[in-house]
C-alpha cells in the first residue's frame, strides 16, 4: 500500500492545520460530547415542526383522499412524484462518493463521505414517502409485494416500472444503510471508548457491535467496504435508470424518451453533489470543521457539479433536437409549444438557467473556491433540479395527445406543499440528530489519509521530494 | 328366538337386497363431497403428511379468526319480504312501459325496475314519438333521479308566512279546501296538459265552478308559433316536422337538435339525412341563422350570424328572395346578405324536400316562415299536419290576462299544477303580487318552489314513475303511464284532488282505468296497451293543411325595418341539460357539461371573441387554463347585471347569450338553489307575446373581478392532430374516398411489414387470441350531434358519481363518457362563420395493446379474452399511473369519497381543500342512493374507474344466450350509451361475429371513413370512429392533407 503513504506534493492537503491523531478525534467528537448549541436546538425544532405539518398533511390525504391535492384527471402526478424523483436524485451523491470514489481511490472523499452517505439514507427515506402516500389506498400498499397469498397465483405486475421502482429503491436503501453503518462502526467504537455516562456507554456499546480495532477487524472491515462498494456502484447507475423508466417506458410525449436513463443519472449526481455542498458548507461552519472539509474538497465537488451539469444540459439540448428532428407532431408540440412556451414555460427557463447556464460559472477557479458563491450555487442547482422533474412530469402530461383533456393550471394545494415540507422536516430532523450523536466526518478515514495528505505531514515531506528514485523507494518501503 | 330376529332383513330396493356392485358404489358415494383440501383422493386428515401443512392451516385459521374478530363488519340494512310479490325474483330486473311527462313533453319510456326500484329509463321503441328507437334525451335519462329527489315534499302542507305545517290527512284537506272553493271563480293554471283523462277531469271540474277557467302556461313560450299557425293554417296547433325528408334544412334561431319542441325526435330524423352511404355519399344540407352558437348551429354546414332583433329582416329577405310578395328591408351585413341568397337558391332547387324552422316567438315572423315553407313545398312533405304536436299549447295573452285578473282581485282561487310563474314568468313580480291578492291558492308541485311556497296549500302530486296516467303527445298518439314503484311519500294525484273537489269520489287511478277500459273495449286490450305503453296508429300518415296567405302582408308590415338597435343584444337560450329549469335540482343534469361551452353547474354570459377583446379580456393561454373568469357588468334596460363571461367562437359580435333555467330558490332543492343567475326577468314582450331576447344592452364593462366557472374542457382546437379527429368536406371525400384506408395501409407497411398486423408485430408482449366474443364499438361523428344523452345514460347505468362544482373546478369530474367538442379546422381560423365544430364522444377505447395495463404495478387493470380493458377495483391501489399513460385520458380517479363507499367514517364533511358541495352530500342521502344500479359496484375512494363497455350487460346477455342456447341473443346487447343515442351514432357489438353491425361497418359499409383515434401509437383501440363529413364548400380538415399522401404520412408517427 505504498501509495497511501505518499501524496504528491503538488496535491493540496486534505486536512488543514497542525493535526495529530488525537487532535482529529477531539475536533470531530467535540460536538458530540458537549451540550448542543442554541442554533442546533432552533434547527431541530423547526425541522420537527415541519415534520409534524407533513404528518398532518398526510393525515388529511389518507382520511379524505388524494383530492386533498390539486391533481386532476389530466395531471395525475404533480408535486408528489416530482419530489420523489428529486429526493432520490439527491441521494445519489452519497453513494457515488462512498462507492465509486472508494473504488477509484479518491482520497478527498474521506472528508465528506460520512455526511454524504447519511444524506443518501435520509434522502431515500424522504423520497420513499411519496410513492407510498401518493397511492389512493395506501393501506393496500402491500399489494406491490410479491408475497404468497390465498388468492391463487396472484402476483404483482412485473411489467410495471412502478414495481421495478419498489425493488430498486428498497435494494438501494438497504445497501446504503449497510454501507453507511459499517463505516460508522469504528467511529462508534471510539465514542464508546470515550463515553463517560452509563447511557452513552450502553448506547455506543451496542451500536459498535463489539469493535475492538484488531487487525482482523480492520481487515474484514476493509473487505466488507470493498464488497459493499462493489454492490453499490451499479446501484448508482441503476436506481435512477429505473426511476427514469417510470417515464421512459410510457407513451406520453415528453416522457417516452430513450435518453432518460443517462440523463437522469447525471442529473441525480448533479443534484446530489449540490445537496452535499449545501450540507457541508453549513456543517463545517457550525461544527468548526473547516480543517477537514477544506476548500479543496469544495472545489473537487464543484468540478463534479460542472461536469454533470454540462451532461444534463447536453441532454436537454438533445431532447430538443430529437423533438425537432423526429418530425413527430406530438413530440414537437410537447417540447416546443408547451414546454419552452405555454403556461409552464417559466418553469422550463428556471430549469435551464439553474441547471445549465449558472453552473458554467464553475469553470472559473476563483468561483469554485468561493464559499459563498458555492453555497448559493448549491441551492440554485437544487432548485433547478426540482424544476427539471416538475417540467418533465407536469408539462408533459398537462397537454398530451387529446387536446380536449388538456389541463387547467395545476398548482399545489396547501397539503401538497405540506407534504413536501414534511419531508424536509424528516430529512433535517434525521440530519440534526445524526450530527449530534454520530461523527459527521469519518474519523478513521481521516486518520487513514492524515499522514499522507495532512497539511503538517505534507510539509515534512519536502525532503522526500528531493530524493532520487532509488532512495525514495528504499525510504518508503523499508520498514 | 334371537336367531329369528337377526335373520329378518328389511330392504328398500332390490339392489340393497342383493347387495349389487352398483348399489355399494351408490352408498359409498352418497356424500361424496369432501373437504376441498382433498389431494390424491385423500381427505386432509388422511393425507400423507398433514404435519407439513399443519402450520399453513394453523396460520390460515388464526389469521381468519383474527380478521373475523378484529374487523368491524359493516352493518347492512336489509329487510326481507314478508310476502314476496308475484313474479319478482330478487336480483332480476323487471321492465315496465310508462311515459315521461313533464311540462307538456311526452316521451314513452321503458323503466327498468330492480327489486322494486326504478333505476333506468330507455325510450319505448314501439312509439313513433321516439321514431321507433330507444334513444332519449339527457333530461329523460336523468328524470329517474328526480323520483328520489330529496327536495321533494313528503306530505301536503299548509303555508302561513314562512311556516309550513303538515296537513294530517287528505280528508281534512278536502274538507277545508272544498269549503273555501265554494262559489269561487277558480283558475286552473297548468303547463300544457295533453292527458286525455286529465283534460276530461278538468272539464268536469270547471263545469262545477261557473266562471272558472283553465290557463295553460309554458315556461318557455311557443305562443308565437301557435298564433301564427292559427293565422295561416287556421289551427292553433303545431305540426310535426320531418327533418329526414328534407334535403335542405334551414334553422332560423331554432335549436331543434337541442331544445326546440321535440329535439330527440328531430335529432333522430336529422341524423338519418346526415349519415353517409359510402357507395353513394350524399347528405342533407343544413344552414343555420343564429346569434348565439347553439347545439344545432354547431352541427350546421353553414352558419350565418345575425342579431335576434334582425330575425324578422332575415325572414323577410328570405321570403322576398323566394318570390314572396313582400318588400324586404336592406341588410347591411354582406355575409348575412350573401347567406340569405345562397339559402334561397338552395331552397328553390329543393322544393318539396326543404324545411325551414324558426325558433322565434314572434307570431308575425312565424307567419312569414309559414309563407316560406309554403313556397318551398314543405306543407305536407316535411311539415305534416296529419297529427299535430300537442306538447305546447300555452298562449301568452291568457297568462297576461290572468295576472291582470289576479291583481284586480277577480280570481277567487288559483290552482297551480306543473307551472312556476313566480320563477319563470317574465313579469314574475306582478304574478306574485296577484297571487297574494288571491284568496285561495293551491299548488300541486312536488316541492316548495318559487310559486308553491307562496301558495296557501301544497298538495304534492306523485312523480310520473309513481303514477297511472296517459298522455297524447300528438293527436291520436297515446301513451300510458303505470306506476313502477308505490308512492314514496304522502302524495296524491292532482287529478284525484280535482275529482274530489268536483264532488266525484272516484280516485284518479280508477277513473283512468275505467276510461281506458271503455276506450279500448276490454281488459285484454287494456293489458296489452299497458304492456306496450303506447296506443298509436300502425303507420305514419302525411297530410298538408289548407294554407292562407291572408296574414302575410300584415305580418310583414309589422316587422318593418327591424334595424339593429343598442350596443348589443341578449339572446336568452335554454341549455340542453337544464332546459327551462324545472329539473334544475337534478345533479346529473347540472354536472353534464354544456355541449358548447363544456361548463357545468352555472349559467354565464357567452360572448364573442370580438366583445372579449373590447372588454380587455385576453384570450391567451392563461385565460384557457384558469377557471377564474372575468365578471362583466352589463347594463340591460337600464339595470346592471353582473355575469361571468365565457368567450366562444361562432358568436355574433354584438350578441350575448344567457341561459335561462338557473338561479332557483332554496325550495327547489339543494342542488339547484344558488346555482347561476335567473335570466327569466330579462324576457321581453312584444304585443303580449314573450320574446326571448333583449335589445337594450347599452353598455358593458369588465369589473375586474372574477367568478369561478367549472368547465371540463380547456382547449378548443385539435391542433391539426388528424390522428385524433378526421373531417372532410363532402366534395373532398367524394374525390378521395380512400384517404383513410391508404393512411392505414401505409401505417401497416411501416410498422407491421411481415403480417400487416400491428398486434403481432407492434408489441413485446405475447399475443393472445380472443376466439369467443370480441367487443367493439363504432362511433359515427357525422351522426353524433353532441347532445350528451349518452353521458347521463352512462352515469345512471354505471353509478358514476357526481362531484359538485367545487370538484369539477379541480378537474375531478368522473364522467366515463364525455363528448369532446372542438372548434376550428385550420389552426388559427376559428372565427365567425368559418367555424367548424366537431363533437367526439370519448370513452375508454379498450385498447388491445393498452398502455394503462402494463404500467399498473398490481395488475388491477387488465385485458379480458373478449377485448375488454377491465378494472379490478378491489385490486387497485390508486397510483394513477394508468391514467397518466392513457393517451385518451378517459380514466377517472376517485379523488375523494364521492359515493360514501369508503370504509373511513365521516370523510365527506371536511372543510378547506376539496370541500364537498351540498349536491354531493344530497346524492349520498339514503333516498338518492336508491337510484344506484345494484349490478354495478359503487367505487370507493382511491381507485381508478372508467368505461367498462357496460360489462354487466354483456355478462347478462351471455348468460341469456347460454340459457337459451342461442348465441344470436348476444347480438342484441347494447351499451347504455348506444341505447340512449337517438341518432344511432354509437354501434356496439361483437366484431368476431360477421353478422354484427359493427363488423359490417368496419369491413364493408363504412371502411372508407373508419379510423382509430391515435392509431399510429399501436395501442389497438377497440373503438373506431367514422370521419366527420361536412356538406360545405369551405375548406375542412387540416390543410394539405389531400395534397399528397406522402406529405403527411410521417406526421405523428414515431
Amino acid at each position: 500500500m505504498s501509495l497511501t503513504k505518499y501524496e504528491s506534493f503538488v496535491r493540496e492537503p486534505l486536512v488543514d492545520g497542525e493535526k495529530t491523531y488525537n487532535k482529529v478525534t477531539e475536533d470531530i467528537v467535540y460536538t458530540i460530547e458537549t451540550k448542543p448549541t442554541r442554533l442546533w436546538y432552533i434547527g431541530l425544532y423547526i425541522s420537527v415542526a415541519l415534520l409534524l405539518f407533513g404528518v398532518y398533511s398526510i393525515y388529511r390525504e389518507v382520511t379524505y383522499g388524494v383530492g386533498q391535492w390539486n391533481l386532476g384527471k389530466t395531471v395525475g402526478w404533480g408535486w408528489d412524484i416530482t419530489n420523489f424523483v428529486w429526493w432520490i436524485g439527491i441521494g445519489h451523491a452519497g453513494t457515488l462518493i462512498s462507492a465509486i470514489l472508494l473504488l477509484f481511490r479518491q482520497g478527498w472523499r474521506t472528508g465528506v463521505n460520512r455526511a454524504a452517505e447519511a444524506m443518501t439514507i435520509f434522502a431515500v427515506m424522504a423520497a420513499g414517502q411519496f410513492p407510498i402516500w401518493h397511492m389512493g389506498r395506501v393501506w393496500l400498499a402491500f399489494f406491490v409485494m410479491p408475497y404468497p397469498n390465498t388468492r391463487g397465483a396472484l402476483w404483482p405486475n412485473f411489467n410495471s416500472p412502478l414495481l421495478w421502482d419498489v425493488f430498486a429503491i428498497s435494494t438501494y436503501f438497504t445497501l446504503s444503510l449497510l454501507f453507511w453503518y459499517s463505516g460508522l462502526i469504528p467511529d462508534v467504537a471510539t465514542l464508546r471508548d470515550r463515553a463517560k455516562t452509563k447511557f452513552r456507554k450502553l448506547f455506543y456499546g451496542i451500536a459498535s457491535f463489539g469493535w475492538t480495532g484488531s487487525t482482523k477487524h480492520w481487515q474484514r472491515h476493509e473487505s466488507l467496504s470493498l464488497v459493499l462498494a462493489g454492490l453499490c456502484t451499479p446501484l448508482v447507475l441503476s436506481v435512477h435508470t429505473i426511476v427514469s423508466f417510470d417515464f421512459a417506458t410510457s407513451v406520453v410525449p415528453g416522457w417516452h424518451t430513450t435518453i432518460f436513463p443517462p440523463y437522469f443519472v447525471a442529473g441525480a449526481v448533479f443534484s446530489g453533489f449540490a445537496m452535499v455542498q449545501t450540507l457541508m458548507l453549513i456543517t463545517r461552519r457550525v461544527m468548526n470543521l473547516q480543517d477537514y472539509i477544506t476548500l479543496g474538497h469544495i472545489e473537487a465537488m464543484n468540478k463534479v457539479i460542472v461536469l454533470t451539469g454540462s451532461i444534463v444540459g447536453c441532454a436537454y439540448l438533445t431532447e430538443l433536437f430529437m423533438a425537432w428532428y423526429g418530425a413527430n407532431l406530438y413530440e414537437y408540440d410537447a417540447f416546443f409549444r408547451y414546454r419552452l412556451a405555454g403556461p409552464y414555460g417559466w418553469s422550463y427557463w428556471i430549469m435551464m438557467t439553474c441547471n445549465v447556464v449558472s453552473p458554467q460559472l464553475f469553470w472559473f477557479k476563483k468561483l469554485r473556491r468561493n464559499i459563498e458563491f458555492t453555497f448559493i450555487m448549491s441551492v440554485v442547482v437544487n432548485v433547478g433540479m426540482w424544476f427539471e422533474r416538475f417540467v418533465i412530469i407536469v408539462t408533459s402530461i398537462f397537454r398530451d395527445y387529446v387536446p380536449s383533456s388538456w389541463s387547467l393550471y395545476y398548482r399545489p394545494s396547501i397539503y401538497e406543499i405540506g407534504f413536501y415540507l414534511g419531508t424536509f422536516g424528516l430529512f433535517f430532523t434525521c440530519y440534526f440528530l445524526f450530527s449530534k450523536y454520530f461523527p459527521v466526518i469519518a474519523i478513521w478515514e481521516i486518520k487513514h489519509v492524515l499522514k499522507t495528505s495532512g497539511e503538517n505531514y505534507k510539509a515534512k515531506m519536502e525532503g522526500l521530494e528531493k530524493l532520487s528514485n532509488d532512495e525514495f523507494y528504499n525510504k518508503t518501503h523499508h520498514h | 328366538m334371537e336367531l329369528g330376529m337377526s335373520q329378518k332383513q328389511y330392504w328398500q330396493n332390490l339392489g340393497e337386497l342383493k347387495n349389487t356392485e352398483g348399489y355399494r358404489k351408490l352408498v359409498k358415494d352418497e356424500f361424496q363431497e369432501d373437504l376441498p383440501f382433498e389431494e390424491d383422493g385423500k381427505a386432509i386428515m388422511d393425507a400423507k403428511s398433514p404435519r407439513r401443512d399443519f402450520l399453513k392451516y394453523l396460520g390460515f385459521s388464526t389469521a381468519a379468526a383474527a380478521l373475523a374478530a378484529g374487523c368491524e363488519t359493516p352493518v347492512i340494512k336489509s329487510i326481507p319480504y314478508l310476502n314476496q310479490p308475484e313474479n319478482l325474483t330478487p336480483g332480476v330486473a323487471q321492465y315496465y312501459a310508462t311515459t315521461f311527462v313533464a311540462e307538456g313533453d311526452v316521451v314513452p319510456v321503458i323503466a327498468k325496475v330492480r327489486d322494486g326500484r326504478p333505476i333506468k329509463l330507455e325510450g319505448n321503441p314501439l312509439s313513433f314519438i321516439n321514431t321507433k328507437s330507444e334513444g332519449t334525451s339527457a333530461r329523460v335519462q336523468a328524470s329517474v333521479l328526480d323520483l328520489y329527489d330529496t327536495g321533494r315534499l313528503r306530505y301536503p302542507v299548509e303555508i302561513s308566512g314562512i311556516d309550513m305545517k303538515e296537513l294530517p290527512s287528505f280528508e281534512a284537506i278536502d274538507k277545508k279546501i272544498a269549503a273555501e272553493l265554494t262559489g269561487a271563480q277558480v283558475v286552473l293554471l297548468t303547463s300544457t296538459l295533453n292527458s286525455p283523462t286529465t283534460r276530461q277531469i278538468i272539464k268536469d271540474f270547471l263545469a262545477k265552478y261557473p266562471g272558472s277557467r283553465h290557463v295553460q302556461y309554458d315556461a318557455v313560450s311557443y305562443s308565437g308559433l301557435l298564433q301564427a299557425n292559427e293565422i295561416t293554417y287556421g289551427k292553433r296547433a303545431i305540426p310535426t316536422y320531418h327533418f329526414d325528408k328534407a334535403r335542405v334544412i334551414v334553422g332560423l334561431d331554432a335549436d331543434f337538435l337541442g331544445t326546440w319542441l321535440s329535439p330527440d325526435e328531430f335529432s333522430s330524423q336529422y341524423a338519418a339525412g346526415r349519415k353517409i352511404n359510402q357507395k353513394n355519399p350524399e347528405m342533407s344540407k343544413h344552414i343555420q341563422f343564429e346569434g348565439v352558437l347553439s347545439l344545432t348551429g354547431a352541427n350546421a354546414d353553414e352558419r350565418y350570424l345575425h342579431r335576434p332583433s334582425e330575425m324578422g329582416t332575415v325572414v323577410l329577405n328570405l321570403l322576398a328572395k323566394l318570390g314572396g310578395n313582400v318588400s324586404a328591408p336592406a341588410i347591411a351585413d354582406e355575409k348575412l346578405k350573401k347567406g340569405i341568397e345562397i339559402t334561397a337558391g338552395l331552397l328553390n332547387e329543393n322544393k318539396g324536400a326543404a324545411l325551414v324552422v324558426c325558433g322565434s316567438n314572434d307570431p308575425n315572423i312565424q307567419v312569414l316562415v309559414n309563407a316560406i315553407n309554403e313556397l318551398v313545398g314543405a306543407n305536407g312533405t316535411t311539415i305534416n299536419w296529419a297529427s299535430p304536436l300537442l306538447t305546447r299549447a300555452g298562449i301568452d295573452g291568457e297568462m297576461e290576462q290572468l295576472v291582470k285578473d289576479m291583481n284586480a282581485g277577480s280570481v277567487g282561487a288559483l290552482l297551480v299544477f306543473e307551472a312556476n310563474p313566480a320563477y319563470n314568468y317574465s313579469n314574475a313580480a306582478d304574478f306574485i303580487k296577484g297571487l297574494k291578492k288571491t284568496k285561495l291558492s293551491v299548488s300541486f308541485s312536488d316541492r316548495a318552489d318559487e310559486t308553491s311556497s307562496i301558495c296557501k296549500y301544497i298538495i304534492p302530486h306523485h312523480h310520473y314513475l309513481e303514477s297511472w296516467g296517459d298522455a297524447e303527445g300528438r293527436t291520436g298518439f297515446y301513451s300510458l303511464l303505470q306506476p313502477t314503484i308505490a308512492p314514496l311519500f304522502k302524495t296524491r294525484y292532482f287529478q284525484t284532488s280535482l275529482l274530489k273537489w268536483s264532488g266525484n269520489n272516484t280516485d284518479y287511478e280508477d277513473y283512468f282505468k275505467n276510461h281506458w277500459l271503455t276506450q279500448l273495449g276490454n281488459q285484454g286490450a287494456f293489458d296489452k296497451a299497458l304492456q306496450d305503453g303506447v296506443v298509436e296508429p300502425a303507420s305514419l300518415t302525411f297530410s298538408n293543411t289548407l294554407y292562407s296567405d291572408a296574414g302575410v302582408a300584415n305580418a310583414a308590415s309589422k316587422i318593418g325595418g327591424g334595424k339593429a338597435e343598442g350596443k348589443a343584444e341578449v339572446v336568452l337560450y335554454q341549455k340542453v341539460s337544464i332546459g327551462s329549469g324545472a329539473a334544475a335540482n337534478n345533479p346529473w343534469l347540472q354536472e353534464m357539461p354544456d355541449p358548447i361551452t363544456r361548463a357545468t353547474w352555472d349559467n354565464y354570459a357567452v360572448i364573442s371573441y370580438a366583445m372579449a377583446a373590447e372588454l380587455g379580456i385576453k384570450l391567451d393561454d392563461k385565460y384557457e387554463v384558469e377557471f377564474h373568469k372575468p365578471l362583466v357588468a352589463f347594463t340591460i334596460n337600464g339595470k346592471e347585471v353582473k355575469l361571468p363571461v365565457l368567450a366562444i367562437p361562432g358568436m355574433h359580435p354584438n350578441v350575448i347569450g344567457i341561459a335561462v333555467g338557473y338561479g332557483r330558490s332554496e325550495g327547489a332543492g339543494r342542488a339547484a338553489s344558488g346555482v347561476g343567475y335567473n335570466a327569466y326577468p330579462l324576457v321581453s314582450a312584444k304585443e303580449g307575446v314573450r320574446q326571448y331576447y333583449v335589445t337594450g344592452v347599452t353598455g358593458y364593462k369588465n369589473t375586474g373581478d372574477t367568478y369561478d366557472i367549472a368547465y371540463t374542457q380547456t382547449h378548443n382546437q385539435y391542433e391539426g392532430r388528424v390522428e385524433v379527429v378526421r373531417e372532410y368536406s363532402l366534395a373532398d371525400f367524394k374525390k378521395n374516398p380512400e384517404a383513410i384506408p391508404h393512411y392505414r395501409e401505409e401505417l401497416a407497411e411501416d410498422f407491421a411489414k411481415k403480417t400487416g398486423d400491428f398486434k403481432a408485430e407492434g408489441t413485446l408482449y405475447p399475443v393472445y387470441e380472443s376466439p369467443g366474443a370480441h367487443w367493439g364499438m363504432s362511433i359515427d361523428l357525422n351522426a353524433c350531434t353532441g347532445c350528451g344523452a349518452c353521458t347521463v345514460a352512462c352515469m345512471a347505468e354505471n353509478n358514476v358519481p357526481i362531484v359538485g362544482k367545487n370538484e369539477v373546478k379541480r378537474s375531478h369530474e368522473m364522467h366515463w363518457l364525455r363528448i369532446d367538442r372542438y372548434f376550428a379546422s385550420y389552426r388559427d381560423n376559428t372565427e365567425g362563420d368559418n367555424l367548424n365544430v366537431v363533437f367526439m364522444p370519448m370513452l375508454c377505447q379498450h385498447c388491445d395493446n393498452a398502455p394503462c395495463e402494463n404500467v399498473c404495478p398490481v395488475s388491477a387493470t387488465n385485458h379480458s379474452s373478449e377485448g375488454l380493458n377491465q378494472m379490478a377495483y378491489n385490486r387497485c391501489i390508486g397510483t394513477r399511473y394508468c391514467a397518466n399513460n392513457c393517451p385518451f385520458k378517459v380514466r377517472r380517479f376517485n379523488w375523494a369519497d364521492y359515493n360514501g363507499a369508503d370504509s373511513f367514517p365521516d370523510n365527506q364533511h371536511h372543510n378547506g381543500v376539496g370541500k364537498f358541495d351540498d349536491a354531493v352530500l344530497m346524492m349520498n342521502d339514503d333516498l338518492s342512493r336508491m337510484v344506484l344500479n345494484p349490478d354495478v359496484t359503487v367505487r370507493s375512494r382511491g381507485v381508478i374507474e372508467k368505461c367498462s363497455f357496460c360489462v354487466q350487460r354483456l355478462q347478462d346477455a351471455k348468460l341469456e344466450a347460454k340459457k337459451s342456447q342461442d348465441a344470436s341473443v348476444i347480438r342484441d346487447v347494447k351499451t347504455a350509451c348506444m341505447q340512449a343515442c337517438s341518432t344511432g351514432a354509437i354501434v356496439f357489438g361483437n366484431v368476431n361475429d360477421k353478422e354484427s353491425q359493427v363488423y359490417k361497418i368496419r369491413t364493408e359499409e363504412q371502411n372508407h371513413r373508419a379510423y382509430y383515434a391515435l392509431e399510429h401509437l399501436h395501442v389497438l383501440p377497440n373503438i373506431n370512429y367514422l370521419a366527420k363529413i361536412r356538406n360545405t364548400a369551405r375548406p375542412v380538415g387540416v390543410k394539405d392533407e389531400f395534397a399528397g399522401e406522402k406529405a403527411t404520412s410521417h406526421e405523428g408517427k414515431h
